[in-house]
């Protein structure tokens, strides 16, 4: 074993140290807290989750997390179905206008194991309030998602199945280093989001993107404040909302906003919208001459949440539209579009115990090849349902059965299960 | 930060507690108060004074909440004082109360609330967002769903023991309803006074829990229509 692989395994060791003690020190009270030390200043808390599920031959359920080992690119792409994750985050107060927020993660990714993989900082930002009696706060770094509703539910607790929605987690053929030369070539990878190519920039075969990535964030400045009816969020990033980054590609920002209002207690509806120079310049010098920031992805989102007694229900669409440049005939007709629909639902059954369902609709414009028109991508539909029996309070048990529909001749029905346990304090 | 073994050892304690107090064990042959013709009751009252206390229950550092005001109460550490071993007779109870823990700028107010069973603790939500009171003890698993501002449920507790109450929206809201067999017990003020009436004469353990501090138990003589003085200053 060489000194980065024990430099991870001892930090597995320790978070995994860290999660026990914690878990030891929950069980005596039912339920688990978070570490504070310097008299309130830092607060610790972690977050772990393990899924098992039956094979996914189909990769319906792979996701754009992505190993930052160079050795495990190719194998790169991770099952939520199949998934080790330990998280540790952190607050740093310091004084009344500013605190510094982050986690540092572990997770198995594709072949490889939680102990194969890097510590990655998923979210580190500094957050700054300007006045303290206005809730008004800046944050800058590696910042929370401003899209949507269901990217800020990171933690494995807060998602009510073992699946995700396809909207956020599906890959697309679409990739930001790589531009198909025509339509003939998009149309090829059709229901290939996991493992996709195409003949300009980056030959090698890699993983497309979702419509909106979750398990990466972006990175920039964003601010936030709210109301008792109304909250607000703006950002500048650097990569976009399909593909989130640490070091831009390109010379572009992306610009996003989400406005929710609470019209009644219970009630949430949300809009959001983002627009952003989507492929590498590198993969557009090699396609055209034309400026690289021309060629964007722009969203457009909205989300409800309605919650009374022990029902809670969740519905958020996306539209997302990708410009891409013209190489050669038969040409990709103006901008490609990727709607996705979803909705779910929870009913707490007992105490601790809930039944949960999730309908999700992923659906591709148009455009014409070859052979004649037909949907860049294959559509997918997905029924997911489950339960969820809590433990404890801090321990989560979920199982889910999942069915999802596409539209090609590879694997184009799956019938999958999966089962997840959740601990966190 | 509470250290497991003190927690584990006053939720052992509360237990025995409970067994004992269901077993009628009497301490010194000691009588009820409202026996007539039976000795005065006493007794005992002091102070607690807590030296260092753990911090309260905090919010999880959640890198995905976009920030937004902080609407917390500051809760005061509360210690509940009670007799490990009540006195013979000490369950003949009149008609079990009505108890409250409210719901305010998402904290459970009072933090510690001390019940006898068969106490219907009523749980009214006086914030203008959603509450959702859960609690997964062993003592009482129950989950009163989302209501809104103005509204509220009860839940009746049968058994003794600790009762831990969460909020299912916010993880930092916690609060603790221990349940007694017996009335010998009480709850300290903002000055950590307390007083426990009606204690037959005799020689009672006392136990003082706090849920940020350590347990601990005293020795305490009850003579006949006095009040026995017993301070305790856990660490």
């Amino acid at each position: 074993m060489g000194l980065r692989s024990k430099a991870r395994l001892a930090c597995v060791c320790a978070a995994c140290g860290l999660v026990l003690c914690a878990r030891a020190a929950a069980a005596q009270v039912l339920q688990g807290q978070p570490i504070v030390l310097g008299n309130g200043a830092v607060t610790l808390s972690g977050d772990f989750s393990a899924s098992t599920g039956l094979d996914d031959p189909g990769f319906y359920n792979y996701t754009d997390y992505q190993s930052t080992d160079a050795a495990q690119e190719l194998e790169s792409a991770d099952s939520s179905l199949r998934r080790v994750r330990a998280a540790l985050s952190g607050r740093v107060k310091a004084g009344d206008h500013f605190s510094f927020l982050g986690e540092l993660r572990i997770q198995s990714a594709g072949s490889s194991q939680i102990w194969d993989s890097r510590p990655e900082a998923s979210a580190l930002y500094v957050r700054i309030r300007p006045w303290v009696d206005r809730a008004l706060d800046i944050q800058v770094g590696r910042i929370p998602p401003t899209f949507g509703a269901f990217g800020r539910r990171p933690y494995t607790s807060d998602n009510l199945l073992v699946g995700y929605p396809l909207g956020y987690q599906y890959l697309t053929s679409l990739r930001p280093d790589a531009i198909p030369a025509n339509a003939d070539e998009l149309l090829r990878m059709r229901g290939r989001g996991w493992l996709s190519n195409f003949s300009v920039g980056n030959p090698i075969p890699q993983r497309g993107v979702p419509l909106a990535a979750t398990f990466r964030w972006d990175t920039g400045i964003q601010i936030h404040g709210t109301t008792d009816m109304i909250d607000a969020t703006a950002s500048i990033t650097t990569g976009t909302l399909a593909n989130p980054l640490v070091k831009d590609d390109n010379s572009g920002r992306q610009i996003a906003g989400r406005v929710a209002v609470h019209p009644i207690v219970g009630l949430v509806v949300g809009a959001s919208a983002s627009r952003g120079p989507f492929f590498a310049t590198n993969a557009v010098r090699a396609a055209t001459t034309q400026d690289p920031d021309t060629f964007t992805q722009t969203a457009w989102g909205a989300d409800a949440e309605y919650s009374r007694g022990y029902y809670l229900l969740r519905a958020e669409a996306i539209v997302s539209r990708w410009t891409l440049p013209a190489v050669r005939a038969p040409f990709i007709d103006g901008p490609v579009r990727a709607t996705s629909v979803s909705v779910e639902g929870r009913y707490k059954i007992l105490p601790g115990l809930y039944a949960a369902a999730r309908v999700d609709h992923l659906g591709f414009s148009t455009i014409t090849g070859t052979a004649g028109p037909r949907t860049w991508d294959a559509p997918v539909d997905r029924l997911e349902t489950g339960a969820g029996y809590y433990v404890q309070r801090n321990v989560l048990l979920k199982g889910s059965y999942q069915f999802d529909r596409r539209d090609t001749n590879r694997v184009p029905r799956s019938h999958l299960a999966g089962a997840e346990v959740v601990f966190w304090f | 930060m509470l250290s497991s073994p003190r927690r584990g050892l006053a939720s052992a304690f509360v237990c025995l507690v409970a067994v004992l107090a269901v077993l009628e064990a009497p301490t010194d042959g000691a009588l009820a108060p409202q026996r007539p013709g039976g000795p005065r009751a006493g007794a005992i009252r002091g102070r607690v004074e807590l030296r260092s206390v753990a911090p309260p229950p905090v919010q999880r550092p959640n890198v995905s909440d976009l920030g937004g005001p902080d609407r917390r109460e500051v809760e005061r550490p509360q210690s509940v004082l009670y007799l490990e071993t009540a006195p013979r007779g000490a369950f003949e109870q009149p008609e079990p109360g009505r108890a409250r823990l409210d719901q305010r700028n998402e904290t459970f107010v009072p933090h510690v609330l001390a019940v006898t069973t068969g106490t219907i603790v009523d749980f009214p939500n006086s914030d203008r967002i959603y509450h959702n009171v859960l609690s997964y003890s062993k003592t009482a698993r129950f989950d009163l769903g989302r209501y809104a501002a103005g509204r509220s449920k009860a839940v009746r507790f049968d058994k003794a023991g600790i009762v831990r109450v969460f909020c299912d929206i916010h993880s930092h809201m916690s609060a603790f309803i221990l349940v007694f067999s017996h009335p010998f017990f009480a709850v300290t003020d903002e000055e950590g006074r307390y007083r426990i009436d009606g204690v037959p004469p005799g020689t009672y353990n006392v136990a003082a829990w706090n849920d940020r501090a350590s347990f601990d138990t005293r020795t305490v003589t009850v003579a006949e229509g006095a009040a026995a003085q017993l301070d305790f200053a856990p660490r």
